[in-house]
């Protein structure tokens, strides 16, 4: 009997030990969510030669183990005072060469104020060219004619999108895209359906929208939601994927490995983030992520543990810090917005890193790998700050609206950007010995060479405080960066090609977008960061159409351009 | 006083022969008042938190009033006829599974209703889940001190000891920072606003996880610096539960066996 009672007693411990894992996160199950890998684009894999042209980079200024902030020419200003939703969200920017001198350019979008270029005229100087009306969020850079030269295009607030057309020489016409009537807030450009030519994925802030134009404007034709716009020879076809959108963030990753991207687009509030495939021409929507974030405000792809393959990280709001004076400034706001969960709800208010396993499913590792909780968060992206190997994070973050942050002094949260260097086990550590820890509130974020030495600087577009740039000044490793040019395409700067950097301590994987992070351009240049002492082999370009081009002895420190 | 209790433990042993906990636990003469009552309560918390709009809190307090009545009876009866040892064990055996029902009803708020985390909390917490959890668990520790004095001492009890202490300093450490952070709101001008619902030492962005070395070491505990709130502390308190009824089920059997 005793032997009975005993018995029954562990089996009840033992259950309550098999409840507890089976509660737990740890170990990860993989059984929802999986992205089937499909077979390449036809067409794949067929080498194809190009001409490739090296130009050595500087040196750059003495490093100093941190970045250097340097105050920009440039503030997005607000009309309303003081700052309310949604003004709060501010604006983004891009970086490219608009002038083919070399040096990358910087595009930034004002709300209030004047649109501005900032030319790079070396040395970290620049100066800065006004373009008519702010009214802007997104900003990309984009050769959409195929004519060879980066174009512009700002999505409005309230209004279809502008184009700024460049005509070479410094100078651009305002235009508009034909066909895009949208009123469309996050953008974003790929060959979306493999004729060799970029079409524009745009969504809307439906929130922002229904605010300022009303509900009834909602039930229009450009009345919000998510559009693909097919380029067809200049002309943009219209197909509206989604009625609903409060599109903050929109990435255009090949999660399947199929050599097509699929269209992620990141909602703000409870609508759920949503990822659509094409199949037989028509898209569809699968739901590759078993978590995703509630207020999804940003989107970045990077391939963090160098295996091959890409991870995604999304940004949401999660004080960086659990100490109560921190958490004291979120309850109140926390308690006006809350998140609602439903039946069979993804959502977590916390980034998320969606890692894919071997079985193709993703699970979310932020947690796990220290970047779930970054503070109110804006434009997040990876670069490899330190040349190490690694990509490391940067993050951009606080908020400024009075009716939501009533309680705090100017209505402003005030935080820090968040710098997360890589421990090279694709685990994050807090890097605040980099300098990198601004409060000025930014919105959109780049990351380029702009002092063309090697590594990746930041800039950032701030709301109502000066534009930054911080100049990456910390030691060891060199960089390399490369150019891809397609002659013969429309597609010039070879938006979704995908370059391998193989060399003896690792292969790293970038690949070559318009836009990432929130409402922000990336250049179409590709930087990568090779560890000190280490053998670099060679570099594999798989153009958007699946041909591959190798390029044997890479020097480093040098400027790439790979002509097809 | 011990030792005349434990004679009463064996008396009760000798009276029930099978399953103590089952029989420590029965109602016996006072079955019928229990239901009564309980059908009383279900039917005066049914009409003062939807036809009154009397907080659930609120009502679920009165209906436990009730429930005193018949349990109050039943515990002077167990005074009368095992002592006081087997008269605690009755009462926090008692108390510790209405208190598993409240973890349930949070489980469930959150797991099945998705309720928000903040708001699952439980029948009686929502009055203040910080204090009522902090008040409840030294109590528990209290009352074990006291059962050992009193000879209730297995390896069980021990574990239990060492579990409600841990448990309770969870608790004492949430109370703190709960504390500190209504003060916190209070300077910012909002002390309206809720400081409940803080994570503590263990789960998810508890204490554990806010160091990389700690979260590296205890990460390879599943679920120490995963789970959420909630859920760390239905499990702190089925653990509670399981060793109390452990260490009880033991003294009982080993005073009959003395006996």
């Amino acid at each position: 009997m005793a032997r009975l009672r005993k018995t029954y007693l562990l089996l009840l411990v033992a259950a309550a030990v098999a409840l507890l894992v089976a509660n737990s996160t740890w170990p990860h199950r993989l059984s929802a969510a999986s992205v089937p890998t499909r077979q390449p684009l036809s067409g794949a894999d067929r080498t194809v030669p190009a001409a490739v042209l090296g130009a050595r980079l500087g040196s750059g200024t003495p490093c100093t183990g941190n970045f250097e902030r340097h105050a920009l020419p440039y503030t997005t200003t607000n009309g309303s005072a003081p700052i309310r939703m949604f003004n709060s969200n501010g604006s983004g920017l891009a970086v490219d060469d608009l002038d083919g001198d070399g040096d990358e350019d910087v595009v930034l979008a004002n709300l209030a104020g004047p649109n501005a270029i900032l030319w790079n005229e070396g040395g970290l100087t620049f100066r800065k060219q006004s373009l008519a009306h702010g009214d802007s969020r997104a900003v990309n850079i984009v050769d959409v004619d195929g004519d060879g030269k980066q174009d512009i295009l700002f999505s409005r607030h309230t209004l279809s999108p502008t184009l700024w057309r460049n005509m070479g020489r410094g100078r651009f016409v305002e235009d508009v895209l034909p066909g895009v009537e949208g009123k469309v807030y996050a953008t974003n450009w790929a060959d979306m359906d493999a004729d060799g030519d970029l079409d524009l994925v745009a969504g809307a802030y439906d929130a922002g929208l229904e605010k300022d134009l009303g509900y009834n404007f909602m039930f229009t034709r450009s009345g919000g939601g998510l559009y693909l716009y097919e380029n067809q020879a200049g002309q943009f076809g219209y197909n509206k994927l989604s009625e609903r959108a409060e599109a903050l963030a929109l990435a255009l990753p090949d999660l399947d490995g199929d050599g097509q991207p699929e269209i992620m687009v990141g909602n703000d509030f409870d609508v759920p983030d949503q990822t659509w495939r094409r199949s037989d021409d028509s898209w569809s929507q699968i739901t590759p992520f078993r978590k995703t974030t509630h207020s999804t405000m940003s989107f970045d792809l990077g391939d963090i543990d160098n295996d091959g393959v890409q991870e995604v990280f999304a940004s949401d709001m999660k004080p960086y810090d659990q100490d109560v004076r921190t958490l004291a400034q979120w309850r109140p706001m926390m308690a006006q917005m809350p998140h609602q969960p439903f039946k069979g709800d993804r959502q977590v208010m916390e980034n998320v890193l969606q890692v894919r396993g071997d079985d193709g499913t993703y699970h979310n590792e932020a947690y796990n790998r220290y970047v779930d909780a970054t503070g109110w968060s804006w434009s997040a992206k990876f670069g490899d700050l330190d040349r190490d190997g690694f990509l490391d994070l940067y993050v951009v973050n606080g908020m400024i609206a009075n009716d939501l942050f009533h309680y705090l002094p100017g209505g402003e949260l005030v935080e820090q950007n968040q710098a997360l260097r890589n421990d090279g086990q694709a685990h994050f550590k807090p890097a605040l010995e980099w300098g990198l820890g601004s409060t000025a509130s930014g919105r959109g974020m780049s990351t380029a060479d702009m002092d063309n030495d090697g590594d990746l600087d930041i800039i950032v577009n701030n709301l109502s405080k000066s534009a930054e740039l911080f100049e990456n000044r910390l030691c060891g490793g060199s960089g390399l960066l490369v150019d891809l040019r397609q002659s013969a395409s429309p597609n010039t700067r070879a938006i979704g090609a995908r370059l391998t950097l193989h060399t003896g301590t690792g292969s790293y994987l970038r690949d070559v977008r318009v836009a990432s992070g929130y409402l922000s351009g990336d250049p179409s240049r590709v930087h990568f960061g090779i560890p000190n002492g280490a053998t670099v082999h060679s570099l594999e370009v798989r153009w958007p159409d699946g041909a591959v081009t190798t390029v044997e002895n890479v020097p480093a420190n040098h400027l790439l351009t790979v002509t097809r | 006083m011990i030792g005349r209790d434990r004679a009463w433990a064996g008396s009760f042993i000798r009276e029930v022969r099978r399953d103590p906990l089952v029989q420590l636990l029965s109602p016996r003469e006072q079955t019928r008042l229990l239901l009564i009552m309980s059908a009383l309560g279900l039917l005066l918390w049914g009409a003062l938190t939807w036809q009154v709009g009397m907080p659930v809190w609120g009502a679920t307090t009165m209906v436990l009033g009730l429930l005193l009545v018949p349990g109050g009876l039943k515990w002077r009866a167990d005074l009368r006829r095992h002592g006081v040892t087997i008269m605690i064990l009755s009462v926090i055996l008692t108390m510790q599974g209405f208190h598993s029902v409240e973890h349930l009803a949070q489980w469930v708020q959150y797991h099945i209703l998705h309720w928000q985390p903040q708001r699952s909390s439980g029948l009686i917490s929502a009055a203040n889940a910080e204090w009522v959890h902090f008040i409840w668990n030294w109590g528990v520790v209290g009352i074990v001190v006291l059962l050992m004095l009193r000879g209730v001492r297995n390896r069980w009890a021990w574990l239990l000891l060492g579990w409600s202490v841990a448990h309770t300093m969870e608790h004492t450490y949430m109370l703190v920072r709960y504390l500190q952070l209504k003060q916190e709101l209070g300077l910012l001008g909002v002390p309206q606003i809720s400081a409940q619902g803080l994570p503590g030492i263990l789960g998810r962005d508890g204490l554990l996880s806010t160091n990389p070395t700690l979260m590296r070491i205890c990460g390879r505990v599943p679920g120490i610096t995963t789970i959420s709130r909630i859920d760390v502390h239905f499990w702190w308190n089925t653990g509670e539960t399981l060793l109390l009824a452990a260490a009880a089920h033991r003294f009982l059997v080993s005073q009959a066996t003395r006996e």
